[in-house]
């Protein structure tokens, strides 16, 4: 019996020395995968060049949309991962392949702007609106603040308030509106 | 019966009968002498008590009696044929029952070991609470910190239904350690939202230890440690096993799990153990928990010999599990939380289904074990015990563009363990053990994750050594001590945001760390290390009339773990940001237990009241918001502070009549973050547990009605935060109330055992269980997911247990 006791203290002891002995390889960068840094809205009326606002996660302050009153914009949004400047994905192309699982909306708070779909929007496979391309009608002048939102797997696709869709939220991002005569 | 036999072994005090007159000469001891193989009876042995001529022969039961015994300390001697005398003391105070269990192997060594009912008490100066083979069956179909939550100063930290980690006298995670065959668990015993990866079913008791009491296995665990040991293998030819099946409505699933083991009576053995479990989408009251499946398989191996003076054993076991949280907590900021909040129900309630999807873990822990023991000589053990851990945890997040596939946290785990002990004896008085224990941790974290890694690739190693020593003067006092000191190092290698490394002062306070900059990441490698300092004194006196007092002391220090230390990411069911922090300094803490117990056949009490202030105190909480593209998060920190706790543990079993028993847990947990006068979170609440049991006679068949009773915990710190919200064309701020802990409640459980025929070769129970039998709608303050669904509702299970 006294082999065994010594057979196994040895074999204990050379699997312990065996692993202190290895080092462990530097750990590879992880590659963020579903980051969005950037929401850019698209603003173009009749007779006017388009003009795109960007809210970046480095800013401070929400970025600020200037508006007319009593005017029809067509209002496009995109998702960017800017994360590393060489490759610039635009998220936007999977929000559009995957419809059904998302949702973009707007909630508005000290103007008054009524926004639908545009004739350009993405629908889901039960023909809801995306809202990745809106109109949106001011009316009076002010000041207020319109909150984007992107929505993962809403359980449902239609509604007049966030609260309405469910799901996760993506994105929200606030941008400051202006509206002036 | 008759053939030679030397002495070793076990010794059991049972109970004792109460004196009833203070006449010094008129006490009685009476027992047993049995064969430790078979629990034959061993005739012909002499007891005796020296200096007197007092003395009992076992009978053809092994039923000794000796009377005419004075009041006092008395010198016991057992002799046998051809072997040498055993002695043992005894304090007489009243009528006592000893029963002593011989093996007869030939020319073996004499060996005596003090054990109750087959299992040593993990120290003896610290109240131990227990459930042994049968409770565990009858909780078969729960995980092990649910099992546990019946026993008093123990509760279970629960993410949903379940993943449950065991909490003791408040504490849990790193702050408890979980010891499984004589090993400690390794997994991510870190995270809340961690379970164990254990399955009961492979054990035969658990130990609970309300303190860091049994150093051997390591001196950081402040709350306590769960000791869960396997059966004891009988020593003679023979085949035998258990079997469990499960069937449970809530669910609409089950398990199964069968252990068998042939032994040889030349020592030889061999166990396996198999295991399965499935459940569908659980049911609260009023709807579906949808996403709350679970999936469990696993299986044990061992091998072994063993001959009571020396033996060997390898192990190998595997534990697998694919478990589904529910699916309205995973939320993306934290207006969603609100919405959760103050939504009546889980806001995506789906049809009944088996599916899990994301989010869900999924974790695979695997071990090798061997362990070697051997009497060197009458008065000395060796042990060695070698152990491999590897543990592989998968989590996965509801993600974009079918990534949900992919899991966004991916870790392996892998863990070395040697522990290897002396023990030995000077005389009867004094008993040491002194051992080392050496310890390395490999930690990988998947980079194809895509997902920022919460938790760094890390190298741990620590090499500890302990000593502990008892004195047993008598069977009335005993005091025991200890100490262990343990070095610590961690190499750890994490990318930080170069921007956080610079916020956070890193840049000034450990520039010598940084490694490699990648622009706005930053490859840093931190090497820390920790020395720490355990302590553990106590004794054990026993009092007239069956009452037992104990006291002791334990001092720990406990190294921060790498999640405090280095945790970074965000919790999708919390809607927090959470980080560690690399200045932690390692905690330490002093606790005073103190317990009064009486046994006795009709009443049984015990009261446990403690002390704990823990120095560096070492938990998150909130320091801020932090702006993402989901809108703002508040973010968690890992810091230090001064605690103070105190509490207390009680039980009672009372017979009211034969055969109706009474049995009340109860506990109460104070505890006090001393630096910011707040109360401590997550602690939990006065509760307490009733059970009422009826046996009938003859066929044995029993009833039993248990009450839980979980008052509301009015102590607890404010981590409220605000939120806006653009309700009907203005922007609100809302306040979001995550610390209000939930209304207390009252559930009832009802088991009816019915043993069905039985043979000598086969015994067989059937059990019918409700769970939650008025099917009320509650929530536990202890659940983190409380805030987006109920406890599970009412839950009817059929049980079968087969033994052969």
């Amino acid at each position: 019996m006294k082999t065994h006791f010594y057979t196994y203290q040895i074999l204990s002891i050379f699997l312990f020395a065996g692993f202190l002995a290895c080092t462990k390889e530097d750990p590879v960068l992880v590659e963020e995968q579903e980051l969005i840094t950037t929401v850019a809205l698209t603003f173009s009326r009749e007779g006017a060049p388009s003009e795109t606002i960007r809210w970046t996660s480095d800013l401070d302050q929400s970025p600020l949309i200037g508006l007319k009153s009593n005017t029809q914009y067509t209002v496009s949004v995109s998702f960017l991962d800017e994360s590393d400047p060489g490759a610039v994905e635009n998220i936007t192309n999977e929000v559009k392949k995957e419809a059904d699982e998302h949702q973009i909306f707007y909630e508005f708070s000290g103007v008054a702007i009524e926004f639908e779909q545009a004739p350009s929007d993405v629908l889901d496979s039960y023909q809801n609106p995306l809202y990745v391309n809106t109109l949106w009608s001011t009316s009076n002048s002010g000041s207020g603040v319109v909150r984007v939102y992107l929505i993962h797997e809403p359980i449902q696709k239609t509604g007049s308030a966030r609260s309405d869709f469910g799901g996760e939220t993506d994105i929200a991002v606030d941008f400051t509106l202006q509206i002036e005569n | 019966m008759h053939i030679v036999r030397s002495f070793f072994v076990l010794f059991c005090i049972l109970s004792s009968i109460q004196a009833l007159n203070a006449q010094s000469c008129s006490y009685r001891i009476e027992g047993v002498v049995t064969d430790l193989h078979d629990g034959d009876p061993i005739f012909g042995a002499v007891v005796s008590i020296q200096g007197t001529d007092l003395f009992g022969q076992t009978d053809e039961e092994g039923y000794f009696l000796i009377k005419d015994i004075c009041e006092g300390s008395i010198l016991i001697l057992v002799t046998h044929v051809e072997c040498d005398t055993i002695s043992r003391r005894v304090v007489v105070q009243s009528n006592t029952e000893l029963k002593f269990e011989l093996e007869h192997h030939i020319n073996e060594l004499q060996e005596i070991v003090l054990l109750e009912n087959g299992i040593t008490q993990v120290n003896a100066s610290v109240q131990e609470s227990r459930l042994n083979a049968d409770q565990l069956t009858l909780l078969s179909n729960q995980s092990l910190a649910e099992t546990l939550s019946s026993l008093p100063g123990v509760s279970s930290l629960k993410t949903g239904n379940a993943i449950a980690k065991p909490m003791i006298h408040g504490l849990y995670g790193s702050r408890v350690a979980i010891i499984a065959n004589g090993m400690r668990l390794q997994d991510q015993e870190w995270g809340a939202d961690h379970a164990p990866n254990i399955d009961l079913n492979g054990f035969e008791s658990v130990q609970v230890v309300k303190g860091a009491a049994a150093l051997k296995y390591g001196g950081d665990a402040s709350g306590g440690m769960i000791v869960l040991s396997p059966q004891r293998i009988r020593l003679k030819d023979s085949l035998y096993g258990t079997s469990v099946l499960n069937g449970v409505d809530n669910g609409k699933g089950g398990s199964l799990s069968s252990r068998l083991t042939k032994s040889f009576d030349n020592g030889y053995y061999i166990s396996g153990q198999i295991g399965a479990k499935q459940f569908g989408d659980r049911k609260a009251p009023d709807y579906f928990l949808t996403n709350t499946g679970l999936k469990e398989t696993n299986f044990g191996l061992t091998l072994g010999r063993s001959k009571i003076l020396k033996g060997w054993q390898l192990n190998y076991s595997r534990f697998q599990n694919e478990t589904g949280i529910l699916r309205s907590a995973h939320i993306g900021n934290i207006q969603d939380l609100l919405r959760a909040i103050e939504a009546e129900v889980p806001i995506r309630i789906d049809p009944f289904g088996y599916a899990i999807e994301a989010p869900k873990q999924q974790a695979l822990h695997q071990g090798i074990q061997t362990s070697y023991f051997n009497h060197l000589t009458a008065q000395s053990l060796i042990r060695l015990d070698y152990n491999y851990q590897i543990n592989s945890r998968k989590e996965f997040d509801v993600r974009r563009g079918n990534r949900s596939d992919r899991p966004a946290i991916d870790l392996t785990l892998q863990t070395h363990d040697f522990l290897g002990s002396i023990q030995w004896k000077k005389g009867f008085e004094w008993e040491f053990e002194a051992g080392m224990n050496a310890f390395l941790q490999d930690n990988y974290s998947n980079p194809e994750t895509g997902v920022k890694r919460l938790v760094p690739d890390y190298l741990k190693y620590q090499l500890g050594s302990f000593i502990t020593g008892n004195f047993q003067l008598t069977n009335v006092f005993r005091w025991e001590w200890g100490l262990r000191f343990d070095q610590v190092h961690m190499d750890v290698q994490k990318f930080y945001d170069t921007a956080d490394w610079i916020d956070r002062r890193y840049r000034l306070l450990y520039s010598d760390y940084e490694q490699r900059d990648f622009g706005t990441q930053l490859l840093v490698n931190p090497k820390l290390n920790f020395s720490n300092f355990s302590a553990q004194t106590g004794i054990s006196i026993g009092l007239e009339d069956n009452f037992k007092t104990t006291f002791s002391y334990i001092l720990t220090q406990r190294a921060p773990n790498v999640s405090e230390l280095f945790s970074d990411g965000l919790h999708h069911s919390l809607a927090t940001i959470e980080y560690g922090n690399l200045s932690l300094k390692k905690e330490t803490s002093h606790k005073i237990l103190f317990g009064i117990q009486k046994e006795g056949n009709q009443f049984t009490f015990g009261f446990n009241p403690y002390l704990n202030a823990v120095e560096n105190f070492i938990y998150i909480l909130p320091t801020g918001v932090e702006q993402t593209t989901r809108g703002a998060f508040p973010v968690w920190s890992y810091e230090a502070t001064r605690v103070f706790m105190w509490g207390w543990d009680a039980y009672a079993t009372i017979q009211f009549v034969k055969r109706l028993d009474y049995t009340l847990n109860t506990a109460y947990t104070y505890a006090q973050d001393v630096s910011k006068d707040v109360p401590l979170i997550m602690v939990p609440p006065f509760n307490l547990y009733q059970q009422l049991k009826y046996s009938f006679s003859g066929d044995k068949m029993e009833i039993q009605l248990v009450h839980r009773m979980t008052a509301s915990q009015n102590r607890f710190p404010n981590t409220n935060f605000e939120v806006n919200r653009i309700e009907s064309g203005s922007i609100i701020q809302r306040e979001i109330d995550i610390s209000t802990p939930p209304k207390g409640y009252h559930t009832l459980d009802f088991y009816f055992s019915l043993p069905l025929k039985n043979q000598s070769s086969l015994n067989s129970t059937l059990r019918f269980i409700v769970q939650n039998l008025t099917n009320t709608t509650y929530n536990d303050y202890l659940n983190r997911l409380r805030y987006y669904a109920s406890e599970m509702g009412r839950t009817f299970q059929l049980q079968l247990v087969l033994k052969y």
